[in-house]
């Protein structure tokens, strides 16, 4: 294992052993706080260009397995750990992480204080660029404070054409943004007749396949870097169609019915956060991943109503239109990684789309 | 031979979105009251309306009315026609667009009791039924606006709704008689 | 469930005398809970009979009930005191055993009173696989379907049905037994017939063996709202078959993946839902490595070690919430105390380090127990590591469980090969040294998984140990090999020795290169928030969270972790040392790796350091607190000699066990005396009872006070042991014996032996006569002993109330002869009061006699 470096804009370098693919990169770096779940967490696409700081202190240790892929290719730019393991629990035994690392071209370094670095890390109020590189030198920095960080996340992760996931039940439009695929999961479950669109779909390519529902999916980056083609669409379909929005997909609902967003200081993701289900007054938890949130004080209070809370940081964590059966959610309702009470969105979305019919 | 069709998870989830479906057909809360029938849709009239004070912090006023048991079993030709024994409502309608609550429809006899003995108390502006479940075989011209689930059934089927602050848990179950 | 408001006064139904099965946890959890109780305005009462007991010494004496733990006892305190409700999940299963016992007799209605926790619907259930059983069917939880016999001609026609192994199990234990794994029909009929006996109902259930599966456990805790938060998931190293208590647990889970957790994580949700628990609940699963099916094999809504363990290792204080849930207050309301941060309760617990819990045996003391582990538990105790990776986490447990002075390991290389694949496949206790050796010896990590069927992850962390280890022996002295033996657990003593040179020079090395630990808290939010728990253990990172405490601190080392012999009474002397510490204005750290211990408990000290109570790691905290006090357990000679070579206020607390004086054979009375300057205070004149037929002093494990004699004789004795003091330079807490004189009749009685008082003759007086003795002597080390108080100080040694206390022995629990235990084997104790002819002397020297009289109806 070679000596390698993770080296932040404010300066810092700290050493470690490199893993995975011998790459050089740079990126916004990101704590993760969830307690498992490495796998799903790297082949998220809100991940993309973005390095990956991990609380979770031991990594590796279950291999790469089939069911744990949030998308095929992914493309975060690194993952900082304290410690991993190459061990491959498939049946061919020859997927560890690192080889997985590997043949993505994704470098990781371990033997970090990540701990050090999370506490660092919240303390921030605008991202924080890294590298990943051999040798922490001047050179190294000048080449970080050059990275500029992407705006056109989306185009980069999600689908350019549309694609089917067929079977026999509701048909759903799924927009694709650099969806998860635990969302697809879900909705297989539910024996869903799914059609991915790209998200510079119309209304019309929607309504033209005459769905049941439409999904807007997670993805990385900024809502307010997609303009407003995509807004215009989603006030047109969500009037004919039940629609379930998450994450990205909710701020992008957000928006579109005259909300504004916020910038959080320090994105965050994980699962110990309660959050209140405004509806029933109760408390669930599940998985978060965001970088920005509605501003509750924006909600046009005709149009949305505020169904869900994050009882820590105050967040607007869910949405529904008063007029439509419309909602969305901020956290990741399919919870790969993460809690599933969460899943039960699916059932909602389910049973909005039967109501419809009948 | 007992089925539970609707568990308890699913059985809050309907109540959501009844009460969501609720707020964006009436275009808000105003003038709402909520009428619950005999035992358990009263219970489910409250719930509505404890998701409707959560959402919108808004108390909207419950009251209930009592009809006399509707024997659900096979031969129900030999019925007599339902009829309210009471009624406790501390409110007008007058001018309220209601929203009636029942757990069951079936065949619509209780439901057109209940909407007579509300308009011999005034003029409602609307009236909207809200079911848990809609079982079918509907007698007259009834139909619910905001519907649960719907479970088809035989009439030699009984559907069997259970309440957690009566019952011990909630549920709606279907028995082969 | 009630309400806040409704509750006014509680009983909790305490855990009686530590045992195999639970030692100091519950009185842990007693004391938080309390706590928390006074703080809502809440009246509690006790009922408990151990004589090491905090909990009893924090309440006033109108609330404490000190009786045996009994269904009829109970009861009367109910009928006569009228508690509005009664909490039975810190009695552990004997706790909830009488409250079940109380509600079958119709009692618990009769009264009027709410049992906390669990409503009796589901309290019935507990402990019974049949009902439970059902319930879970109901609500699609996977079990493994138990059949329930009465007899054993019903069993054989079950026998085809579920195939061999199958497991035996008694419905509705009358003692917390386990299942025994069956592997022909001889096996089961022997486990039946025991079963049957050990059945209040006369039955038994079998099932399917999952046995070689892995085992899960889950603690969370829920609200009367229904909200559910999982505290952490602990991972049994050692797969079903071998007792929870028995095996090497890992918390987080290390082999599982996300999908995996998550799906244990909402069985155990549902079933707390389904159960309608209010407070903790602490599951087992087994689950199938080969296709992540899994199981519910075990429920306890109760306090259990896997609690005190799921506290410690998260930094969430479970004991405080639950007293909190358990009066009705919603996890969304909970309020900690300053050092947590403001909604701690109610965020679902993230961490960021490792640790291990490892059993501890009673096998030196008990030579003659099976040390095979199966599914009866055998460990007396445990000890935990914490660290940021899985090997430093496990090396420092590994250590802590030696107690070798010189922080090495012991090493199995005598072991022949067929010896060793034997003890691999039918495992001893201290099986991770064979684990190693196997490893050292060639074996592959898969070979050793697929024998053990501990999973290959951990072999592959033991055989990276070994590379380290290699890589010490090959580079001696060598600065960069240093680091990364101490960065991966190795304490300081086993490179020491491995370099043949001494901890001193490998300290030299590593200050030279400014090597020093650095202290990360134990926090449950992996830092995300700035908690400031009190919890810290070491690694070798780049930053660290420890600064000194401050000034006016003192350190205190703990025991490690409990043994056979007087460990309940030291941890109750530790913790109501520290208690003085704290009124004589001093800043409070405790070192200690025993997360059962009650001293552990954020309550008792101002800062807790979990790291292995070895020299290295204790000059390194040393280094970093400078405190003006360091005080040393008597037992720990090694430590105690190389921490008076420095320059520490050092103290030897509690007090050496060990005098350079021969040990008389017998004595038959104790005479108790304060010693402080000038005075000698008479504190009791007790029987020294050794029941059985050899009379020894190592047998003395039963005390009687006042001691059976006439006034005058007691006078009399007093007057002699102060002027055998005088003669001697001893202070602090004495204890003159006597014994009859070896040659005239046996009513003359002479001094044999003058020695400290044993900790626990300690507790026993300080529970007696009402005076805490430990605090005295305490305040006598630090200086703040008034000798005006001292004078004012009335013990009446003639008291009409006479006291009982006799040891507790691990034998049947250990499945060897019932027979009359040694000093050094004691697992607990009871105390008992009365009147003299109650506890008249001649029936005492019997063991069953001395039983009966404890466990006696008030």
């Amino acid at each position: 294992m070679a000596k390698r470096y993770l080296i932040l804009e404010d300066g810092s370098a700290y050493a470690g052993e490199g893993f995975g693919a011998g790459a050089t990169t740079s990126g916004e770096v990101i704590s993760n706080l969830n307690l498992l779940g490495y796998q799903e967490t790297i082949t998220d696409q809100i991940y993309h260009n973005q390095i990956i700081v991990f609380a979770q202190p031991a990594i590796g240790n279950v291999g790469i397995n089939h069911d744990s892929y949030e998308s095929i290719l992914p493309t975060a730019k690194g993952m900082v750990v304290r410690d991993v393991t190459n061990i491959s629990t498939n049946r061919l035994s020859r997927l560890s992480l690192d080889e997985f690392l590997q043949q993505h071209n994704i470098p990781g370094i371990s033997g970090i204080d990540t701990r050090h670095l999370i506490r660092k890390l919240r303390q921030l109020d605008g991202p924080m660029k890294g590298s990943i590189v051999d040798v922490a030198d001047a050179h190294a920095f000048d080449q970080l404070n050059a990275t500029v960080l992407t705006n056109r996340q989306v185009d980069q992760v999600a689908t350019p054409k549309p694609y089917p996931n067929p079977d026999t039940g509701k048909n759903v439009v799924v927009i694709d943004f650099g969806l998860k695929h635990g969302i697809l999961r879900q909705l297989s479950e539910r024996r869903c007749n799914v059609t991915v669109l790209p998200w510079t779909a119309s209304a019309q390519d929607v309504l033209n396949l005459d769905p049941d529902g439409v999904l807007l999916s997670t993805g990385p980056g900024s809502p307010l870097d997609l303009g407003d083609a995509v807004l215009e669409m989603i006030r047109t379909v969500q009037a004919e169609i039940p629609l379930f929005a998450i994450g990205l997909g909710h701020e992008l609902f957000a928006l579109a019915n005259g909300a504004e967003l916020k910038m959080l200081p320090v994105e965050y993701h994980g699962s110990g956060h309660p959050i209140r289900r405004i509806v029933t007054n109760d408390i669930i938890y599940a998985t978060q991943g965001q970088g920005y949130a509605v501003v509750a004080k924006s909600i046009d209070r005709d149009r949305l109503i505020t169904t869900y809370v994050d009882l820590i940081n105050g967040t607007v964590q869910g949405l529904r239109h008063r007029d439509f059966p419309a909602f969305s959610v901020q956290f990741f309702a399919d919870g790969a990684p993460g809690p599933h009470e969460s899943r039960d969105l699916f059932d909602e979305f389910m049973e909005a789309m039967t109501a419809r019919e009948g | 031979m007992v089925k539970v069709v609707v568990d308890a998870m699913a059985m809050q989830r309907a109540l959501t979105r009844i009460t969501y479906e609720i707020i964006e057909r009436n275009k808000g809360v105003d003038d709402l009251v909520i009428l619950g029938i005999k035992t358990r849709g009263v219970y489910l009239a409250r719930r509505i309306a404890s998701r409707l004070q959560q959402l919108e912090n808004v108390t909207v006023p419950v009251g209930d009315l009592d009809i006399t048991p509707y024997r659900d079993d096979i031969d129900h030709d030999a019925q007599t026609e339902p009829e309210v024994t009471a009624a406790n409502i501390d409110f007008s309608v007058e001018g309220k667009k209601v929203i009636l609550v029942d757990d069951v429809l079936y065949t619509g006899r209780t439901i057109r009791a209940a909407m007579s003995a509300i308009m011999d108390l005034g003029r409602p502006k609307s009236i909207n039924l809200a079911v848990l479940v809609d079982r079918g075989h509907r007698e007259l011209p009834i139909r619910a606006d905001f519907v649960g689930k719907n479970i088809p059934s035989s009439q030699r089927e009984r559907i069997k709704v259970s309440v957690s602050e009566i019952d011990d848990r909630d549920a709606v179950e279907i028995q082969q008689a | 469930m009630p309400s806040l408001n409704d509750i006014q006064k509680v009983l909790i139904i305490g855990g009686g005398p530590t045992e195999i099965g639970h030692e100091t946890e519950l009185d842990s959890a007693t004391v938080q809970i309390m706590t928390e109780f006074k703080k809502h305005g809440v009246r509690t009462l006790v009922i408990d009979n151990n004589p090491f007991s905090v909990a009893l010494e924090e309440i006033q004496p109108t609330n404490m009930y000190v009786q045996a733990v009994t269904t009829e006892n109970v009861r009367h305190i109910i009928e006569k005191d009228q508690p509005d409700a009664i909490l039975p999940s810190l009695g552990g299963l004997l706790g909830i055993q009488i409250a079940q016992e109380l509600i079958e007799d119709g009692d618990i209605g009769r009264f009027g009173v709410t049992v906390l926790g669990m409503a009796p619907a589901t309290l019935r259930q507990i402990n019974n696989p049949a009902a439970l059983n059902a319930t879970l069917k109901e609500i699609q939880e996977p079990i493994i379907e138990a059949q329930v016999v009465s007899t054993t001609d019903e069993a054989m026609g079950m026998v085809e049905a579920i195939g061999f192994p199958l497991i035996v199990k008694p419905v509705s234990p009358r003692v917390d037994t386990n299942r025994t794994i069956c592997e022909n029909v001889d096996d089961m009929l022997t486990a039946l017939n025991q079963g049957f006996q050990q059945s209040r109902f006369d039955q038994c259930s079998l099932e399917r063996s999952v046995v070689g599966y892995k085992e899960v456990e889950m603690v969370a805790v829920r609200d009367v709202a229904d909200t559910k938060i999982l505290i952490c998931g602990l991972e049994n190293i050692d797969p079903i078959g071998i007792h929870s208590g028995d095996s090497i647990v890992v918390t987080p889970p290390q082999t599982l993946n996300d999908r995996e957790y998550q799906d244990l994580r909402d069985a155990t949700f549902r079933i707390a839902t389904e159960l309608g628990i209010v407070g903790v609940l602490h599951l087992h699963f087994a689950l199938n490595p080969a296709n992540q099916h899994f199981y519910v094999t075990k429920i306890a809504p109760y306090f259990t070690r896997g609690v005190a363990l799921a506290a410690r290792t998260t930094g969430y204080p479970i004991a405080l919430v639950v007293g909190a849930l358990l009066l009705g207050q919603r996890l969304v309301d909970v309020k900690l105390p300053s050092g947590y941060v403001k909604q701690t309760a109610i965020m679902e617990p993230m961490v960021d380090h490792v640790g291990v819990r490892i059993p501890l045996w009673p096998f030196q003391e008990v030579p003659d127990a099976d040390q095979h582990l199966d599914t009866v538990m055998k460990a007396v105790g445990s000890t935990i590591g914490l660290g940021r990776l899985v090997e430093e986490a496990l090396l420092k447990s590994v250590r802590s469980s030696q107690f070798s002075p010189r922080d090495v390991l012991p090493s199995v290389s005598n072991l022949t090969d067929g010896e060793m694949i034997r003890q691999l496949i039918h495992p001893l206790a201290n099986r991770i040294l064979v684990l190693i050796e196997a490893l050292r010896r060639g074996y592959s990590p898969a070979e050793l998984s697929e024998l053990t069927k501990i999973d290959n992850f951990y072999f592959v962390k033991l055989q990276h140990l070994l590379l380290i280890e290699q890589a010490i022996k090959d580079h001696p002295l060598d600065v960069d090999v240093l680091l990364r033996a101490r960065y991966f657990g190795f304490g300081d003593g086993m490179i020491a020795r491995i370099w043949q040179t001494d901890t001193a020079k490998i300290r030299q090395l590593l200050a030279d290169a400014r090597i020093a630990p650095t202290y990360k808290m134990i926090e449950p939010t992996a830092g995300e928030f700035p908690e400031k728990t009190s919890g810290f253990y070491s690694t070798f990172e780049y930053e660290n969270e420890s600064q000194s405490l401050g000034e006016r601190t003192a350190l205190v080392l703990g025991r490690g972790g409990n043994q056979l012999g007087p460990n309940s009474a030291a941890e109750y002397f530790t913790t109501e040392m520290l208690k003085q510490l704290k009124r004589a204005g001093y800043h409070t750290i405790l070192m200690n790796t025993n997360p059962n211990a009650v001293a552990i408990a954020p309550e008792f000290s101002d800062k807790q350091y979990v790291d292995p109570i070895q020299l290295g790691d204790v000059l390194n905290v040393i280094h970093v607190e400078h405190p003006d006090i360091v005080i040393v357990p008597g037992n720990r000679h090694y430590l105690t000699r190389e921490l008076s070579k420095l320059d520490i206020n050092l103290h030897v607390l509690p007090p050496d066990q060990e005098t350079d004086q021969p040990a008389p054979e017998m004595a038959t009375i104790g005479v108790s005396l304060f010693v402080h300057n000038q005075h000698k205070l008479a504190v009791g004149v007790m029987d020294m009872i050794a029941p059985g037929m050899n009379k020894s002093l190592s047998q003395v494990t039963a005390f009687r006070m006042p001691a059976e004699l006439p006034r005058s004789r007691r006078t009399n004795l007093v007057e002699q042991a102060k002027q055998a003091v005088s003669e001697r330079q001893v202070t602090g807490m004495i204890q003159v014996l006597f014994a009859p004189k070896p040659d005239s009749d046996s009513h003359q009685l002479t001094v044999v032996g003058v020695r400290p008082s044993r900790l626990t003759e300690m507790a026993f007086l300080s529970k007696v006569t009402g005076v805490n003795w430990v605090r005295m002597l305490t305040r006598q080390h630090i200086g703040t002993l008034d000798d005006a108080e001292l004078s004012a100080i009335k013990v009446d040694i003639h008291s009409n109330r006479v006291a009982l206390m006799n040891a507790a022995f691990p034998f049947r629990q250990l499945h060897v002869l019932n027979r009359p235990g040694t000093t050094d084997q004691e697992v607990g104790a009871t105390i008992a009061f009365g009147s003299s002819e109650a506890l008249t002397l001649t029936n005492l020297s019997d063991t069953d006699e001395l039983d009966r009289i404890i466990n006696r109806t008030i």
